[in-house]
């Protein structure tokens, strides 16, 4: 049992990083602010639920998770599951490992993996479906192990796995169209 | 173990979600077969970049907002 009156002092080192992550999940400030803050008030009033000394952070998550989840599926009325073509294994290394100028495949892989856009990393991440964007998010962002994620996302572990694996390749598939469009990588 | 082995642990062992043994069978593999080690590096400073720069910072002021409203609710909310 955890008490309401340390609820503040408990709470307060995760906010940034919950902050982030709305953030990651809404795609703007606003809609990020309103679902932590939602997210804070039920936590403060489900806390006595919360066993002390267990995982608070992943605890957190799961509640700021939920509540977006339920948010966006009242807001945008898109369905939950967006299934993703397949995609092969090192998607984004085989393309630019590959076409790198003057065939030096080992520098140029670093100079590609360099020459991405910081702003393409967040826009391609964003631009995830939802099943696969939480995932990856708790995943590479947040570093939850996929137990975690499983209790995070109530959801068995193996579906996590795929989940991530296959988001993984469709962020890199996003990272390859930038890219092009940029003109960085292609012939 | 293949390169189509390896590949099909890829995310397992880079997450540190494989056994002990299965990660030196890959290692073994990686180590001797380069094309298959670029590319799991390539995936794991993929994996420390979106890290790096999927965390924005919180706005200074948010956290004060926030314990605020909770502080407002907590009246109308549970009974305490």
């Amino acid at each position: 049992m955890a008490d309401q009156a340390t609820f503040e002092d408990d709470v307060t080192e995760f906010l940034p990083q919950l902050y982030s992550a709305a953030l990651r999940m809404t795609r703007n400030p606003a809609d990020a602010e309103d679902v932590l803050q939602e997210a804070l008030l039920k936590a403060y009033r489900g806390y006595h639920t919360f066993h002390a000394g267990t995982n608070l952070r992943a605890w957190l998550y799961r509640i700021l998770t939920n509540t977006f989840i339920n948010r966006y599926r009242r807001k945008t009325r898109r369905p939950a599951e967006v299934e993703l073509g397949e995609l092969e294994d090192l998607y984004l290394f085989q393309r630019m490992g590959e076409d790198g100028p003057g065939g030096a495949v080992r520098s140029a892989e670093d100079e590609a993996l360099e020459s991405i856009v910081d702003e393409d990393i967040k826009t391609a991440l964003e631009s995830l479906p939802e099943n696969f964007r939480i995932p990856v998010l708790l995943a590479d962002v947040e570093g939850f192990s996929y137990k975690e994620i499983a209790e995070i996302m109530d959801t068995p572990i193996g579906t996590v796995m795929s989940r991530l694996h296959r988001g993984r390749k469709a962020l890199q598939k996003a990272l390859w169209e930038f890219a092009e469009q940029r003109g960085i990588a292609g012939p | 173990m293949n390169c189509h082995e390896a590949h099909a642990q890829l995310y397992t062992f880079i997450d540190g979600e494989t056994t002990a043994i299965r990660r030196l069978r890959i290692r073994w593999h990686l180590h001797r077969c380069p094309p298959c080690g670029d590319g799991f590096r390539f995936e794991e400073r993929l994996k420390a970049r979106v890290r790096q720069i999927c965390r924005d910072e919180m706005p200074p002021e948010l956290a004060n907002r926030l314990m605020t409203f909770i502080r407002e609710h907590d009246s109308d909310g549970s009974v305490g």
